[in-house]
């Protein structure tokens, strides 16, 4: 498959659609949608980024750029590190939907907001929290605020319900998506004139999650609907400490499958290693010794559930029977008496309530560069995989940091290594790549998933889903059938 | 010898790929997502919801493009050290409309020291030859020529203070406190200066105004003009070589002073003086109870609001904070000394509006974005001279926070920061009084003095010094 090099008339014709005020090639400018950080080392400058702010906008760029064969990446807040990532050269078209930021609609009684792309978490967070502070939105709880809703869906990211209900992309009702033929399609309930986006399976299979993917979607959402959910007043964090990675994966299993009024109040369950803490920081800035953290009052390995209630004694409820759990399961803990409850101050509490935070961000501070290696696992396989990649990051010389979360009551595990480096140096970027690839091989043979894929190194996953891929390029050719969208992506072309 | 732009450029490297695009850097309280505000508030420059984070990157609300916001600045940067990029025309035009404000600065968790950034890359682009925007040639020519970039002649510097009577104080031989007026307050907001000496006159302070004080420099560290700059700098400092302290009006110039010349002085060689900006002087006498201010009939009732200078409150915090990050050997146990010492340093000015508000009877009323959250006046980084549209519609947007809480005066203390809000509020029709608070406290004839202070008083450390670092261990 080939692109073509955008030239002055494509130009010209973005112009001709957006004005020439939200059309640019300027180089100086295009160089600053660049990020080779967090999820993706790959990307490209783009060739010319335009801004449109209308659907009708984005259906004329598609419809041009198909017919013309010019590659075309969507970015909503930019931040997932593969965004304006066209991984093959040329970079072709941008399209940075940051000017589409209503919230068009929050209804309360049947529980969604309507939003457009440039919605970012911050924003959303504020505006419901100042309108309709008994609601919150699905926002990642660990992704930066400029990170914007449908981003993070597209990205099908991790959300602070996502413990609870599910992963944030199950948290989207309907879309409204622009495809490169140049249909303007809406989903589920949606797709019928007069109906509200209340229910995603519409008229028949439901084609909304074909569209939902980090691999890239196969056209421009231009409209979505998602859930809202409650946001009570009684709330706190519990947090237990352990010694290994398997003793934290069984008692959170254990607290998880208990589901009604017990896992459902536990809307985000997360924990890892004690790196977590300490590559937070400058790297000749920290004690490495794990026994300053010890004095701190941090295991080695560590599982939070932030609880959320209704009532007190719903609240209390939940915090008993988690540390009830945890004193019976010191019996079968493979080191019990490593097994230890976690008195936080109230502002450390305060601290990881906080959303959207910038928890994640300073693991940068650490060297300089960080990068995200996420992966799905089963949630009974989570400690297998923290012991193997601990191992494989030290064996290449690099911090084990490494953060794990339930999905779904346990249901899944979101496996995140934190490998914070030095990308001022070309070995440094190599010793990374070659970790990503020896574990990607265990890790596919485990018949683990990666997570917003690196276009090169997981593309090893697509070689061993032949008929599945065959289906996927067979769908994306239908509604975008010169294959002009989020090139390099889904191991297209 | 001083380093290049480049090789500024090349040291920061490390710093520069620490950024990850995170864009946190665009919002003021971009770690506060549940920060109650004051609701929505329409305003001239449009509508804008105080609540949790707010966008505040003047350059990125003005051109909207990602290149623009700070982040996309940083891998511009980025791009010109891997080659990706080289300067030119089209380069230069995406970072010069940037104020240097450091709001970016201060919310980055990777603390990429971006104002640094911003400043080597300008100085690193008119090294490859590319040349100055006209707006700034016109005043690197001027102040080559005159020593000032508004063009004024040397002979009318103290101008004004031979108008105000306070003539006596020009080349007051012996003293050993100077008072660094600077270009603006000499040439253009002359109310500053002489509220300035007067205040020093009526402490009782022995001061003098250097006859041979030049231009700072200031806009020249900041548009990359660093030859200009240096050469002004060795001029000041030959002409206030023999005062032990120097007192500032304006904050761009203290900023200059303090951080930009040892920065920028030969390896070993120290600032021959200690620096502080008269504000300071007046918080410690207001806490130690030396002065006190009289109730005022005019002012009863009025609600008087404070704009934080960036080149006082944000530049001062985030080299604060660098220096004690360089102190420190473990960040984990320090960090928290450090947001103290922070805080510290934004409560000195209002130390001196609280005292007011009990004194005088006037209404201090915070914006919704202060302290090291503090939205740009639009004045500085050489945005002023060179993007004069840009940076007024950023002065209004300011004012529109200030008229969102229902202000009657605007204070901040920079004459820099009162001319382009002064400005705006005219402009746009605000509707408010924009004032220097040094300048209320002598025009309104507020000061009373309960105790008379001293020398030593005056040449004391300054508050900034003595909570700059960290706690002995
Ligand atoms: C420090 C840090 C912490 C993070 N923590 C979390 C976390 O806790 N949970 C989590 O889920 N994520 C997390 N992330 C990842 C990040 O939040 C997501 O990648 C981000 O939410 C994506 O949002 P965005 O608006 O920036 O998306 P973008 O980068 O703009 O887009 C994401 C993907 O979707 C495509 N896309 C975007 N908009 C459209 C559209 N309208 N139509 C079609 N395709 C589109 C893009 O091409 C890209 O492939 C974190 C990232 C960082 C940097
Ligand atoms: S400068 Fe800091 S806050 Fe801004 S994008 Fe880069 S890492 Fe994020
Ligand atoms: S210094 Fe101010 S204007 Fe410049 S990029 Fe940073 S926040 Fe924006």
């Amino acid at each position: 498959m080939s692109y073509k090099l955008c030239t002055e008339k494509d130009f010209e014709a973005m112009i001709g659609i957006v004005g020439k005020e939200f059309a640019t090639n300027n180089k100086a400018i295009t160089a600053g949608y660049l990020a080779k950080a967090i999820m993706g080392l790959e990307s490209q400058i783009p060739d010319i980024v335009v801004r449109p702010k209308y659907v009708e906008e984005i259906r004329k760029i598609l419809i041009y750029c198909s017919a013309e064969k010019i590659a075309v990446s969507p970015i909503s807040g930019g931040l997932s590190g593969g965004f304006a990532c066209p991984t093959i050269r040329p970079g072709g078209v941008v399209l940075d939907l940051g000017r589409m930021k209503r919230i068009i609609e929050i209804d309360e009684d049947n529980r969604f907001c309507v939003i457009e792309p440039g919605v970012t978490n911050g924003e959303l967070w504020a505006y419901m929290h100042k309108n309709h502070p008994d609601w919150a939105p699905p926002i990642p709880d660990g992704a930066p605020p400029a990170a914007t809703v449908m981003g993070d869906a597209i990205d099908r990211g991790f959300s602070l319900y996502t413990s609870s209900v599910g992963p944030q992309g199950d948290n989207f009702m309907c879309g409204e998506i622009v495809f490169p033929n140049g249909d303007v399609v809406r989903t589920g309930s949606w797709a019928l004139p007069f109906a509200k986006p209340f229910y995603k399976y519409g008229l028949g299979p439901d084609m909304w999650s074909f569209l939902m993917g980090s691999q890239g979607s196969f056209g421009v959402i231009t409209k979505a609907a998602v859930k809202i959910y409650p946001h009570p007043k009684h709330k706190t964090v519990v947090v237990w400490g352990m010694s290994n990675p398997y003793d934290m994966q069984d008692l959170t299993l254990e607290v998880g499958k208990k589901e009604f009024g017990i896992s459902h109040h536990t809307v985000m369950v997360q924990g890892g290693n004690y790196q977590l803490v300490m590559t937070r920081w400058p790297k000749d800035k920290v004690p490495h010794d794990y026994e300053f953290y010890e004095g701190m009052g941090i295991s080695p390995w560590w599982m939070n559930w932030e609880i959320w209630a209704q009532e007190e004694s719903e609240l209390n409820h939940v915090i008993e029977t988690i540390d009830k759990q945890a004193e019976d399961f010191k019996k079968r803990a493979k080191d019990p008496d490593a097994l230890k409850k976690q008195e936080l101050h109230p502002k450390q509490i305060a601290s990881r309530m906080k959303k959207p935070n910038k928890i994640a961000i300073p693991y940068s501070f650490w060297e300089a560069g960080f990068l995200f290696i996420t992966w799905y696992t089963p949630w009974n396989e989570c400690a297998h995989f923290c012991d193997m990649y601990t191992k494989a990051a030290e064996k290449h010389g690099l911090p084990p940091t490494i953060w794990v979360a339930s999905i779904e009551r346990c249901r899944q595990a979101i496996c995140m290594p934190i490998i914070g480096f030095d990308s001022t140096k070309q070995s440094d970027f190599e010793r990374v790549q070659d970790l990503n690839r020896e574990t990607t091989e265990y890790a596919l043979k485990q018949g683990w998933l990666n997570y917003r894929p690196d276009p090169y190194i997981h593309i090893q996953a697509y070689y061993q889903a032949g008929m599945y891929w065959k289906y996927l390029r067979a769908f994306k050719k239908l509604v975008d059938p010169n294959m002009i969208m989020h090139p390099g992506r889904l191991a297209l072309p | 010898m001083a380093k290049t732009g480049m090789e500024r450029l090349e040291e920061l490297r490390k710093e520069i790929f620490k950024c990850i695009h995170c864009k946190a850097c665009r919002f003021a309280y971009s770690n506060e997502p549940d920060k109650d505000g004051i609701g929505e508030f329409a305003g001239k420059q449009g509508t804008i919801l105080y609540e949790g984070m707010v966008d505040a990157c003047p350059a990125g609300i003005e051109y909207g493009w990602e290149a623009f916001w700070n982040a996309g600045k940083m891998w511009i940067a980025r791009s010109i050290l891997s080659g990706d990029l080289e300067f030119s025309e089209e380069v230069r035009d995406v970072f010069l409309p940037c104020i240097t404000c450091g709001q970016c600065s201060a919310q980055c968790e990777n603390k990429v020291p971006t104002v640094d950034i911003i400043e080597s890359l300008r100085a690193a682009c008119l090294e490859a030859g590319i040349p100055m925007i006209d707006k700034h040639e016109v005043v690197d020519k001027l102040v080559k020529e005159r020593n000032n970039p508004y063009g004024g002649k040397a002979a009318e510097r103290f101008k004004w203070a031979k108008d105000a009577g306070l003539e006596k104080f020009i080349d007051n031989k012996g003293a050993k406190i100077a008072y660094y007026v600077g270009c603006t307050a000499s040439y253009r907001q002359v109310e500053v200066a002489i509220a300035t000496a007067k205040l020093f006159e009526l402490l009782g302070m022995n001061f003098t105004l250097v006859d041979d004080e030049v231009c700072c420099g200031s806009p020249f560290f900041r548009i990359g003009a660093v030859d200009t700059a240096q050469e002004l700098m060795r001029k000041n400092l030959e002409a206030f070589k023999n005062v032990e302290m120097v007192y500032f009006s304006c904050a761009g110039c203290y900023r200059t002073f303090t951080i930009d010349y040892p920065k920028w002085m030969a390896e070993g060689e120290k600032l021959p003086f200690k620096t502080q900006h008269a504000f300071e002087l007046v918080a410690r006498l207001v806490q130690q109870e030396k002065i006190k201010f009289k109730p005022n009939k005019e002012l009863k009732g009025k609600v008087v609001t404070y704009h934080d200078p960036c080149h006082t409150g944000r530049h001062f915090a985030i080299d604060m904070e660098q220096e004690m990050i360089k102190e420190s050997t473990n960040l984990i146990v320090d960090h928290r000394a450090i947001d103290k010492a922070i805080e510290a340093w934004y409560e000195v000015p209002r130390i001196i509006l609280r005292k007011l508000e009990e004194d005088v009877g006037l209404v201090f009323k915070e914006m919704y974005r202060i302290k090291i959250d503090s939205m740009c006046c639009g004045a500085g980084g050489g945005v002023r001279a060179g993007y004069p549209e840009f940076s007024l519609r950023t002065a209004s947007l300011r004012c529109d926070e200030a008229n969102a809480v229902g202000a009657d005066i605007l204070t901040t203390e920079c004459p820099f920061c009162w001319r382009n809000l002064s400005d705006a509020n005219e402009m746009y029709e605000h509707g408010m009084k924009v004032l220097g608070i040094l300048q209320m406290i002598t025009e309104y004839n507020l000061l009373e003095i309960l105790n008379k202070p001293t020398e030593k008083d005056f040449l004391t450390l300054s508050i900034r010094e003595e909570i700059g670092h960290l706690p002995k261990k």
